[in-house]
């Protein structure tokens, strides 16, 4: 049986890795970008997922991981001359304005750098819990972002930069969300991932159960932080120019929105929720156009897809209100039950 | 009781839904010509990409009142009409790249204006210039927004240039030997205009120390009293402080209150009409370069501008960007006119050659970067308005 599970799994990646090549083939650079960005969320929804949804830490802190890996993929793959246009205000730091590696180490210097902003946040913050946490991990965002904005010779300062190497491509990002997946999805089955959950559900019985709870804490958080720091990068390498203003709580709130639509602790549930709602907010961009209703032309009003998107997520809440998936997963063996399931019988009681 | 009022009110949220739903799908039937689809036979279709929600909204809205303006005017190029397709970048950067994407790709446009903010324009950047669209920027100033882009235009001088105005305005007018610079560090635009007005004023004293202090503040900031104690003691002859309006306007109220005499200079984006609402008294006398005056037409075009839009929104003066919103929309059809074709190719190479050109907001000539020479106008704060003082010409 898991033989089969194994084998069902690898045959669905290269399914999906087929439909990858179709897209690449056929589809419109618009569409691309579109499905770029799906992925692109998927990395950093899962890694907000494993601090928020898994572990239950309240943490509001993304957007400064994710601009600490934007910005080191930046200045790591920028080409010298590039930089030297970019840094016309003050010249760029020594060893940096010359700095090469290829794309993919750039992308994993980002997520350890990353990371181990995230364990310094990590190891005085987590003592905090609830809303003390979230407001200390947002403050640090905050710190970095403003921080960025003064190293005028390192980042650019408020000018941002541009001119990013656009290496992000659809193998790029759907590779590396498969990657994220993977790594996490075995992190959260692991002996590691039972003690998050229990930690999620009662901090003092998980103590007493012989959990290290900061130990847990902190590594829940580093490994999100480093799954952060690669999405930034990606998504800095996809739009090829990045400023500090790119960093604000918007963008924690948008990955934020992702795991609560798809279901704090659900892996299945982020994915299907960052599609939905990356490729649901361009389709339902009809809304701001101006309308024709037979000789009735109503004209466009900007925001009104928000409006409507804002309607469809309280429907969502409203119905489902521990999201899409809860903290349920999509999984072979949910897969088989729900097919070999016998029909009722004559009068059976359906619930 | 509460299952049944949600159940009810989720029911009319998605009636409301598939309402709008129907309703888009009409016109696709109906309605021939009005919205040509992507084959261009009779319609040209113009992209215009703005933040007409989020943070920049007011911006883009003023920028879009001047492009819808110009459109009205001139509705029609080669015979045929021209299409405005409006998108919102919701002043995000991620959102304003997709946008851009969208025009290029879905509605197949010949040319696009956009986008209010600098970084928002350079998001697009890259992909108009992979899809070959020209691109006209109406307020971006921050030089790296056509840096490196032959596909990207702008229809507004660039920091480099008002920060040479502003340092010469010191010197000569003011006659300063020592200036003080407060800049807000989280805007690109302000620091940019302060180290362009930093390098042209140490060129014309031939002083290197003529700026006596530069303080930071960053944007939403309250209190400005430190940084003005820090400046009041070096005793600068002016100030120059770049940067947005409500800050600034606090800033110049705090720096009189605490007995600084010293003339405050900065740039175009103190023209609102709130920069006056919350400095009152304390900003009179306050000095800046913009772009586009409505007491003076600079051009023939901007008497037909000025008019036209008194006499759409009655009662309200246009502001700077307004004007260069219109601009940027009459330069491209220029282009088009002269490359007599709807190809975005050769709009480029013409939009390229736009020399003295009459807009709204002064005559344009593309340089080699694709910037706009242009005059800047300095203005001046006189009995609760902003009075016309100068024209500075760009050669």
């Amino acid at each position: 049986m898991k033989q089969k599970k194994t084998l069902l799994t690898v045959i669905t990646i290269f399914v999906l890795f087929a439909l990858v090549y179709l897209a690449d083939q056929t589809l419109d650079p618009y569409k691309m970008r579109i499905l770029n960005l799906c992925a692109i969320y998927v990395v950093l929804g899962l890694s907000m997922n494993l601090i928020n949804g898994f572990t239950g830490l309240f943490s509001l802190g993304h957007a400064g991981f994710m601009a600490v890996g934007a910005y080191t993929t930046a200045i790591l793959t920028m080409p010298d001359v590039v930089k030297g246009q970019n840094f016309f205000m003050a010249p760029m730091m020594k060893p940096l304005d010359t700095a090469h590696v290829p794309f993919f180490l750039a992308l994993l210097i980002s997520g350890i750098l990353a990371g181990v902003v995230g364990y310094l946040i990590g190891a005085p913050a987590l003592r905090l819990r609830g809303d003390y946490l979230a407001i200390a991990t947002l403050g640090f965002a905050e710190i970095i972002r403003v921080v960025f904005t003064n190293m005028q010779s390192v980042t650019n300062g408020a000018l941002g930069l541009k001119g990013i190497p656009v290496s992000a491509n659809i193998w790029w990002t759907f590779g590396v969300a498969l990657v994220t997946v993977l790594v996490i999805g075995s992190l959260i089955n692991s002996s590691y991932g039972r003690a998050f959950k229990a930690i999620r559900e009662d901090e003092i019985a998980a103590e007493s159960m012989g959990i290290n709870l900061f130990k847990h804490k902190v590594l829940a958080f580093t490994i999100g932080a480093f799954f952060a720091g690669i999405g930034g990068g990606l998504l800095g390498s996809l739009l090829g120019t990045i400023d500090p203003l790119m960093f604000r709580f918007f963008l924690t709130f948008n990955v934020l929105l992702i795991i609560i639509l798809g279901g704090m602790g659900s892996i299945t549930g982020t994915i299907i929720s960052a599609f939905i709602i990356t490729i649901g907010g361009e389709l339902l961009r009809f809304l701001d156009e101006s309308m024709t209703i037979g000789n009735l032309v109503i004209p466009g009003i900007s925001g009104m897809r928000m409006v409507v998107f804002s309607a469809l997520l309280m429907i969502v809440v409203l119905f489902f209100n521990r999201g899409i998936m809860g903290t349920k997963e999509l999984s072979w063996d949910s897969f088989f039950n729900k097919f070999s399931k016998k029909p009722l019988a004559k009068g059976g009681n359906k619930q | 009781m509460r299952k049944k009022a949600s159940v009810l009110v989720s029911a009319l949220l998605v009636g409301a839904l598939v309402m709008t739903g129907c309703g888009t799908k009409a016109p696709s039937t109906p309605a021939p010509g009005s919205t040509g689809s992507s084959s261009s036979g009779d319609v040209i279709k113009i992209g215009v990409f703005e933040p007409m929600t989020g943070a920049n909204a007011a911006g883009g809205a003023l920028e879009v009142e001047g492009i819808k303006l110009a459109n009205k005017l001139y509705p029609e190029v080669l015979g045929k009409k021209v299409e405005l397709v409006l998108v919102d970048n919701k002043s995000d950067k991620v959102e304003a790249a997709s946008a851009a994407s969208r025009l290029v790709e879905k509605e197949k446009v010949s040319a696009i204006i956009g986008s209010w903010g600098s970084s928002l324009s350079m998001a697009a950047g890259d992909i108009v210039k992979t899809a070959q669209v020209p691109t006209v920027a109406a307020s971006a100033t921050n030089p790296l927004v056509t840096k490196n882009n032959d596909f990207y235009f702008r229809v507004c001088f660039i920091d480099p240039f008002q920060g040479k105005v502003m340092a010469n305005y010191a010197f000569n007018k003011l006659n300063a030997k020592k200036v003080a610079i407060v800049q807000e560090v989280s805007s690109d635009y302000s620091i940019g205009l302060a180290k362009f007005f930093t390098d042209s004023f140490k060129q014309l004293t031939g002083d290197e120390n003529a700026i006596v202090g530069v303080s930071n503040y960053n944007t939403g900031d309250q209190d400005f009293s430190a940084q003005l104690t820090n400046l009041k003691a070096k005793n600068p002859d002016v100030i120059f402080a770049p940067g947005n309006f409500t800050e600034s306007s606090l800033l110049i109220k705090q720096a009189r209150q605490l007995g600084i005499k010293a003339p405050i200079i900065g740039g175009d984006t103190w023209e609102t009409p709130e920069f006056i609402d919350i400095g009152k008294d304390a900003v009179e006398g306050a000095v800046f370069s913009t772009f586009f005056t409505s007491e003076k037409p600079i051009t023939p075009e901007s008497e037909k501008f000025l008019a036209e839009y008194r006499k759409e929104y009655s009662g309200k003066e246009p502001a700077a960007v307004t004007a260069l919103g219109y601009d940027a929309y009459i330069v491209i059809l220029d282009a088009i006119k002269r490359a007599n074709s709807a190809d975005s190719v050769k709009i480029k190479e013409q939009l390229a050659t736009t020399k003295n050109f009459a807009g709204a907001a002064g005559m344009i000539t593309l340089d080699e970067n694709g910037d706009a020479v242009k005059d800047a106008v300095i203005k001046q704060v006189k009995n609760g308005k902003f009075a016309f003082m100068d024209i500075v010409k760009a050669k």
